[in-house]
């Protein structure tokens, strides 16, 4: 394993005081006990989704803050407009709230996994594994994560690369249920995912990915503000592209700021395959209009004086209303939106502690 | 699996005529014994180094071509002179001569490997199935290979980006000794690479990767006059630097034509470490051009009008003259011996069938 400052011979540490775990739920929270072992040492967000009235039973000795749609509007008054309703795209308003530094959210139908040896997966000691040490964006590893016990960098990697960056985001993957779109889901619904494949790696700088939101860790202080979930749901022409539109936004500015996106270990095990026909009333628009996100940010360039996520993620609304505002009206909502929402982080993170970047500038 | 024209479900074709193995050796061919349920069909390039007069045993039932240096000075005449001397790039020789769609190359001290189920791993067949099928450079997918049995393109892969393209380059990995530079094997003696990752995945447009030598495959047709392995060995500054030059080469031409590069399975079992202090010897200056190369090749652009793998590679030699040389006139050589090799290839190659583009221009 290439030199980090936490060798992986010591263990891994909880960081409890310094993580959240963010649960976005319209149901019961039934699937915690099976992670009781892993997560109860941490604090929950529960930001509970469509009917307030209804009451979210939380299974015994879990530390938690809850908050349903009330508490939401309450809390954001008009901006509260920028949080989905009806859609657990809602689950950002817990980055929001978050004190602490780090955040794994995971999604309410997502148990603990199995490795080949049969060992249950902690995911969360993983992602702190995966967060504490370095990516590695702007030469691909064939050895994939070099910062793993018994891999490390290859011949022909640059020495000066050999530092990497810091790791702003880890992205968990799903056996069994595999996250497939609506026209997937139709032509295979029998496709499960068996295939455990023992790596972490990071992707390159420059390369965009389709970020799931069922299982994945970040860095609030390094880039939380731009882990908007975008609108979704209740009075919305779309769904399901929540977690994508982030991880699109997310990219491009840490490709910007010299961050790394991790992918890769760990694995969860999906239960629940959603319906299809729903997905696809969810994502129709969707998948018309991806085809004009995509190139969108892959030639976004963010200008150089923006050197804050905060002021990354206002230029890139600025240009999703001057570029994608022609595409549907939709977008010059979601690029008002994501002003919004930066007002609200601002509004409720004043320290400006969120804005912090490697070199400490604001 | 995504559609492709060869269900995986059917076996993988075996393309015993269209696929020449090219080994460089100096010692013996004994390993070819372990390889011999899954070789024998193939038809076998034997490029030898060293002493032309001493005789390479190949073991029975294989059906060879063998080239010493004393044949290679014979077929090239002058231009003999970009082909390396006392080092394994004189493999390249193996590509240009050959008549075959395909190359696949392995190293001496590479021998069958097994899968975690304890299978024995048919190495030759797995590049073909990676030859066969689409690559996906243009959007990571975070199931890898889209293509194997039993994964597909997850939820917000574009779906106009979801035919990929072509794969000119299968880049296996190693199982055992891991294929480290000097400075690690001389920090690192003890490391040995037992972690078996069930991945096969396209290594995204944009991104350079350090190409190891040792168990790679590619199609001729596609690529074939980019892989020229270099001037290493005999009378140069440096060694064990061939694959990687020819790699980064590759990728930008690859990038450029939209081909795809694949890295991942199979894996073969190293047998052999080389020794380190040899190492550190041949790649010396190596450590320190690296660190101007790699910016060199992120930042090269080829012009529209190079349509073909050639006007590519010969793009590349003129800047590579024009801003390599000022490191060291070893780039000015290095630059006459690419133009040289293509020079070389074409005349071994007279029909262009190398040249041929996917919509068949040359």
């Amino acid at each position: 394993m290439a030199a980090v400052e936490a060798s992986s011979h010591a263990p891994t540490p909880l960081l409890k005081d310094e993580l959240d775990i963010v649960i976005p739920t319209i149901r019961n929270l039934d699937f915690l006990e099976m992670w009781r072992p892993f997560f109860e040492p941490y604090h929950l967000i529960i930001v509970q989704d469509g009917d307030p009235s209804k009451t979210i039973n939380v299974p015994d000795g879990f530390d938690y803050e809850l908050y349903n749609r009330n508490d939401i509007n309450r809390i954001l008054g008009p901006k509260a407009s920028c949080i989905s309703f009806k859609d657990s795209a809602c689950r950002c308003f817990g980055y929001m709230v978050s004190k602490k530094k780090y955040i794994f959210t995971i999604d309410d139908d997502c148990f603990v996994a199995k490795d080949p040896s049969g060992k249950l997966i902690n995911a969360l000691e993983q992602h702190i594994k995966n967060l504490l040490c370095p990516s590695t964006p702007h030469f691909f590893n064939t050895l994939y994560d070099p910062f793993r016990e018994g891999a490390d960098f290859v011949r022909g990697y640059p020495f000066s690369l050999r530092e990497g960056a810091k790791t702003a985001v880890s992205h968990g993957l799903w056996l069994n249920i595999p996250d497939y779109d609506a026209p997937t889901q139709l032509v295979k619904p029998l496709e499960r995912n068996t295939r455990y494949v023992d790596a972490v790696l990071t992707i390159p700088k420059g390369t965009l990915f389709p970020m799931c939101g069922m299982n994945l860790a970040f860095d609030r202080e390094l880039i939380g503000p731009a882990m908007y979930f975008g609108l979704m749901g209740d009075g919305q022409p779309i769904g399901r592209y929540d977690d994508m539109w982030a991880g699109w936004c997310m990219k491009v500015i840490c490709d910007h700021l010299g961050l790394g996106v991790k992918t890769g270990l760990p694995y969860i095990w999906h239960s629940k395959a959603s319906n299809p026909f729903v997905n696809l009333r969810k994502e129709y628009k969707g998948i018309f209009w991806q085809e004009e996100i995509i190139p969108f940010f892959q030639s976004a360039v963010l200008p150089k004086d923006c050197t804050s996520v905060q002021n990354c993620y206002l230029e890139l609304s600025k240009q999703v209303k001057e570029k994608l505002g022609k595409v549907d009206p939709y977008f010059d909502k979601l690029a008002d939106a994501m002003v919004t929402w930066i007002e609200a982080w601002d509004e409720l993170n004043p320290g400006g502690d969120s804005a912090k970047l490697p070199n400490g500038k604001a």
